[in-house]
């Protein structure tokens, strides 16, 4: 494979172990969130910080990264999950932009320069980069979409299901709509300090536009488009949305109008995304291979 | 009578100067289908949502099962065996009529952390919550989509949800309005059954006939107060019930009389 592909390969799966976040929030627990990037950018500034200013190794400060991440998700959560619906997006585009805001002016964050220097992941020995970087993304993916799946098999999976089918209905039944809607948001939050780490090890350069409020778009596009809920719909989303910008080059100036177009297309006629119980995809495939539509 | 498995005492519930519950108080004995019967605006719903802890009292004291339970929040209240329908059905849409019981199956597992991380579709779990669509009338429908069912069978479907959570008490909120006459017969059908099962039953009813039918007693509420409380014979020759639900006879008005 060439470095080119191997690099578009990379990305994508990045943003599929975010986008499961994502979908742990917005897909299994029915709470709209429009500032997933911010903690996309939590956990890569905090893996940043931690490689440079501490001089910890990845493996090192993984699991302070994931703690960081889920326990500042947890209390941006707390207030958050007080609103509903509207207003929770809009709460959440306002974390977004002040996470953003304080990567940008404080100096102990690097500032507009940003964090450079963000040494390489080292495994037994062996400094990844290109392929074997690609391997281990995909693993951790592999990890991620294991834990969405185990979640939806377990109750506090079906108790977010509840939840976002109809909250009075789930605390009738003994679901303590706080305690689940923060259970998924630290879970979710936690997926995207991952995804941030592998990022930020990988691009070894970050800076606050790269965790703005239109990547929080580009995220939930991704899912709305793969399908909401769906374990597999974060990866065909990722990929989707990050190979067709790398097919039509010359329209890369178009990106955003692009995602918008999807955005809305899919609103008016497929809402349930590509994956979703009653698409298109699902009944073409139900056609053309017997029980495929399951 | 036995202790009660449900005491409200002086209930109040005031909307800044609207006094929706005023001064309530009934008790609920095992085994017996109470029914709260009223006129629309009555004040049986802020009642109910009182006691399923939807709404914390203004004054007053709510015990279940020997505890006080005013104030505690709907899932507390569920986790200690009361069950709850809704008024205007409340159907997880998206998920199959079993999945539905089978998240009120969780209640066991919910309240406690090391518990929440084990699988839902185990094949006990799944035979259990048949049972009780069983009951219910619906395991022909298990597989369906709830959100695609008609009302009578939502009623129904709450109603199964709340006797998995129900093992004290359920709370019935109007479960015979706006269905067909068919259907209302066949739901009077299955209350008997839940009363047969030993299980006690609150239950709100606008309808007149049918409460009479059901319920072993009657607390009949007007503008948040208890007007009348007693057998349903009782009821029904009750002066002050006829008024609230009939309107006052017109005593001067000798040439229609």
């Amino acid at each position: 494979m060439s470095g080119y592909l191997i690099t578009i390969a990379t990305i994508i799966v990045i943003n599929a172990i975010v986008v499961c976040g994502l979908n742990v929030i917005v897909g299994y627990a029915g709470q709209i969130s429009l500032g997933h990037a911010a903690f996309f950018g939590i956990g890569a500034y905090s893996a940043a910080l931690l490689a440079t200013k501490a001089g910890l190794s990845f493996w090192a400060a993984l699991p302070l990264v994931v703690t960081i991440s889920s326990v500042v998700g947890l209390l941006l959560g707390l207030p958050s999950l007080r609103v509903k619906d509207d207003f929770l997006a809009i709460t959440t585009i306002g974390i977004n932009f002040i996470v953003e805001a304080v990567f940008l002016y404080i100096p102990f964050f690097g500032g507009a320069l940003g964090i450079g220097g963000i040494p390489r992941i080292c495994l037994f020995g062996l400094r990844l980069k290109g392929f074997s970087f690609f391997l281990l993304c995909l693993a951790f993916l592999v990890l991620v979409m294991t834990a969405c799946w185990w979640f939806t098999r377990c109750w506090a999976g079906l108790a977010c299901f509840a939840l976002r089918e109809d909250e009075e209905a789930a605390a009738s039944v003994g679901i303590s709509p706080v305690r689940f809607k923060l259970l998924a948001f630290v879970a979710g939050t936690a997926m995207a300090g991952l995804g941030g780490a592998l990022y930020a090890h990988y691009m070894r350069f970050i800076s606050a536009s790269d965790f703005s409020f239109p990547v929080s778009i580009t995220l939930l596009s991704m899912l709305v488009l793969g399908g909401m809920g769906k374990l597999w719909a974060p990866l065909l989303g990722a990929v989707i949305l990050g190979a067709l910008p790398e097919i039509f080059r010359p329209l890369v100036e178009y990106r955003i109008l692009f995602y918008t177009a999807i955005l809305l297309l899919m609103i008016r006629f497929q809402p349930s995304g590509l994956l979703g119980d009653e698409s298109l995809a699902r009944k073409v495939l139900a056609k053309v291979v017997p029980g495929g539509g399951r | 009578m036995s202790e009660p498995i449900l005491r409200v005492e002086n209930l109040h519930k005031h909307f800044g100067g609207l006094k929706a519950v005023n001064g309530v108080s009934f008790q609920v004995a095992p085994g017996e289908i109470l029914g709260i019967l009223g006129p629309n605006g009555a004040g049986k719903t802020v009642c109910f949502n009182m006691i399923s802890g939807v709404y914390k009292p203004t004054a007053g004291k709510i015990v279940f099962d020997g505890q006080r339970t005013d104030g505690l929040p709907p899932h507390r209240l569920a986790a200690l065996g009361l069950g709850r329908t809704f008024q205007i059905v409340k159907p997880f849409a998206s998920l199959t009529v079993l999945e539905n019981v089978l998240v009120a199956r969780g209640i066991a597992n919910y309240g406690r952390f090391g518990r929440i991380w084990g699988p839902w579709r185990s094949k006990d779990q799944v035979r259990a919550a048949m049972e009780v669509l069983d009951k219910v009338g619906l395991a022909d429908l298990a597989g369906r989509k709830a959100g695609l069912l008609p009302l009578g069978n939502l009623r129904r479907l709450e109603i199964a949800r709340a006797l998995v959570v129900g093992r004290k008490l359920i709370l019935l909120d109007e479960s015979f309005s706006g269905l067909r006459h068919a259907e209302i017969t066949r739901l009077e059908d299955l209350i008997r059954a839940i009363r047969q099962m030993g299980i006690t039953v609150l239950l709100i009813e606008h309808n007149l006939r049918v409460s009479m039918k059901l319920c072993d007693r009657i607390v009949v509420l007007e503008h948040g107060r208890k007007i009348a409380e007693g057998k349903p014979e009782q009821i029904q020759s009750d002066l002050r019930v006829i008024e609230a639900y009939l309107g006052r006879k017109r005593r001067n008005n000798a040439a229609g009389g």
